[in-house]
């Protein structure tokens, strides 16, 4: 009795787990289809003649390596930077005591809920006096610091006990190698699940590129995926199947990899 | 010595100040600017309108169909963002005793993927011509309707979209909160006889009040520049902006329509929306000051 009753609440869980992964199954299913086939079988998850063309026409329309570097390039620079910006703005709130330390943090904190449409006006014409219109360096210089990252980190750290910072500031320990050689190694997991995180995040980031990324040879990989979709109806799905087959290979890489980290980390920022 | 160690929290705090201060204080203040002015984006001279653009904000009936339109965001975001992954993780937490790291794990994979890819395989998966959920309804003899020609169902497609990524997210934020009530409050309950949706409503629910509003808040606000992807991908606003919402309208209005002036007291009457929410986190989920 009590053994079925669990198996009924299982029921929903799992029609989300399906909810969740059936679209993706697809979407690689049909990367291997020809357009014919894919209108043909609609419904069928195991194409009837695999074939890789969709990957070859793609190969040949754009440039997948660069379209790949951009995207990495950028990402690469958002998550150095955010890590930087924000492991340092942790340890000042964690150990030092300062005037109006706490309206500070709330500022930060606060940054998360600033829309981006009232940053987007000026920040566009920032990037474009600087000249950096259609390059990656222009989408990740207004995003190289992130308040969530400092939340998370600031939450790690008070893990630390504080006496063990004092005993150490009294000796006379110069900061540089308190940070290296006792904040950074205990932080490892944060850094790396926040870094994840960070990377995964710009890696599918679309809306402020868009606004700067016009010329194609300047393209992320979501911005040359959005060309491959009409609003009109006139998608050649397969096509697009394989580009976005492409794209989540560095993101689902990361997860298996750093599965656990991840999950943590999130579990930690919402915790205050 | 001493003074040194005035000055050195600041330096730290340096780089993550001035990002702060050029790409979001000056923008801000310098949006509120424009919002007083009528301009291009592009021509030398702006015109002084006074409120204009305000007034015009909640005058015009694009205007007033596009702040319906987020409202309608807002109500369904939350019932798909908040509400379904709340119930879920209530599941998880206190019905089932098997599997749960695994649905975490699951639940979570779309997190992982971008908005353009979700709102590409939803618009092959919804297409009511040739996708496979309108070829199951012809077969079991019901139309699809073609969401496309309907504002209100596209932003019910928009929504579903932005919550297949966001579910897991979510779905984990709130399972870590119910996870940090103790123990033995709810083996008491259990001894006692106490029903379980009793012990949620009762107990439960309340103790973990701060992490569902902080979950909340970030599901209108984040969840409203969320549906921006698949708007612009899918939709692009129509039909007759029939699914545009506050942010995407500012958008539309600063880099295709190029009213400048339009966008920016959009884009500022969105701000104080969302201060309002700032101001309720502050208030109940960061509770007493953190450092006094």
């Amino acid at each position: 009795m009590n053994r079925k009753k669990n198996a009924l609440w299982h029921l929903p869980l799992m029609i989300i787990g399906i909810i969740a992964l059936l679209p993706v199954v697809f979407m690689i299913s049909n990367s291997f289809k020809t357009l014919q086939e894919s209108y043909q079988s609609i419904l069928s998850l195991i194409p009837n003649k695999p074939t890789t063309i969709n990957y070859t026409t793609l190969n040949h329309q754009v440039n997948l390596a660069r379209l790949a570097w951009n995207t990495f390039f950028m990402a690469t620079l958002v998550t150095l930077g955010k890590l930087f910006t924000g492991l340092l703005a942790a340890y000042a709130f964690r150990y030092y005591q300062f005037k109006h330390k706490n309206l500070i943090y709330l500022l930060f904190v606060a940054t998360i809920f600033v829309p981006f449409t009232i940053v987007m006006i000026p920040n566009y014409l920032v990037i474009a006096k600087l000249n950096l219109l259609n390059s990656v360096i222009g989408v990740a210089l207004p995003q190289l610091c992130d308040a969530t990252g400092i939340m998370i980190f600031l939450k790690t750290m008070e893990k630390i006990p504080g006496s063990l910072f004092d005993s150490l500031k009294i000796d006379d320990i110069p900061n540089r190698r308190i940070f290296f050689n006792i904040v950074l190694p205990i932080l490892k997991p944060s850094i790396i699940s926040v870094g994840a995180m960070f990377f995964i995040n710009s890696w599918n980031e679309y809306v402020w590129p868009t606004l700067i990324l016009k010329d194609k040879s300047s393209f992320t990989l979501p911005l040359a995926l959005q060309n491959y979709i009409s609003s009109e109806g006139g998608t050649n799905f397969p096509l697009a199947m394989a580009l976005s087959s492409i794209m989540i290979v560095v993101p689902l890489i990361i997860y298996l990899i750093f599965q656990r980290y991840i999950l943590n980390s999130i579990s930690n920022s919402g915790l205050k | 010595m001493h003074n040194n160690k005035k000055i050195l929290p600041f330096i730290y705090l340096l780089p993550t100040g001035i990002l702060l201060t050029i790409f979001m204080v000056i923008p801000i203040i310098y949006t509120f600017y424009l919002s007083f002015f009528d301009w291009n984006l592009i021509a030398p001279t702006k015109d002084f309108v006074g409120m204009r653009n305000y007034i015009e904000v909640f005058t015009d009936p694009v205007n007033q169909k596009v702040l319906m339109n987020t409202f309608f965001y807002i109500i369904l975001l939350l019932v798909l963002n908040f509400i379904v992954p709340y119930v879920i993780s209530l599941i998880v937490k206190f019905f089932i005793k098997r599997m749960q790291g695994a649905y975490k794990i699951i639940f979570f994979i779309p997190s992982l993927f971008s908005l353009v890819v979700g709102a590409m395989i939803f618009s092959w998966l919804l297409n009511p011509v040739s996708g496979p959920v309108a070829f199951l309804f012809r077969e079991s003899g019901f139309v699809l309707p073609n969401w496309t020609n309907s504002g209100g169902l596209a932003i019910v497609v928009i929504c579903l979209i932005t919550n297949w990524k966001v579910f897991g997210y979510n779905f984990i934020l709130l399972l870590t909160g119910l996870g940090s009530i103790p123990k033995n409050i709810v083996d008491a309950t259990t001894i006692d006889r106490i029903p379980k949706w009793r012990m949620i409503w009762n107990i439960v629910l309340p103790m973990n009040k701060s992490i569902a509003i902080y979950v909340l808040i970030l599901t209108i606000v984040q969840g409203l520049q969320y549906v921006f992807t698949p708007i612009n991908v899918i939709t692009t606003g129509g039909p007759y902006y029939g699914s545009s919402n506050v942010l995407y309208h500012t958008y539309l209005n600063a880099f295709v329509l190029y009213k400048t002036g339009n966008a920016s007291a959009l884009a500022i009457t969105t701000f104080l929306i969302f201060l309002v929410l700032l101001y309720l986190e502050i208030r109940f989920v960061e509770g007493r000051s953190r450092y006094e």
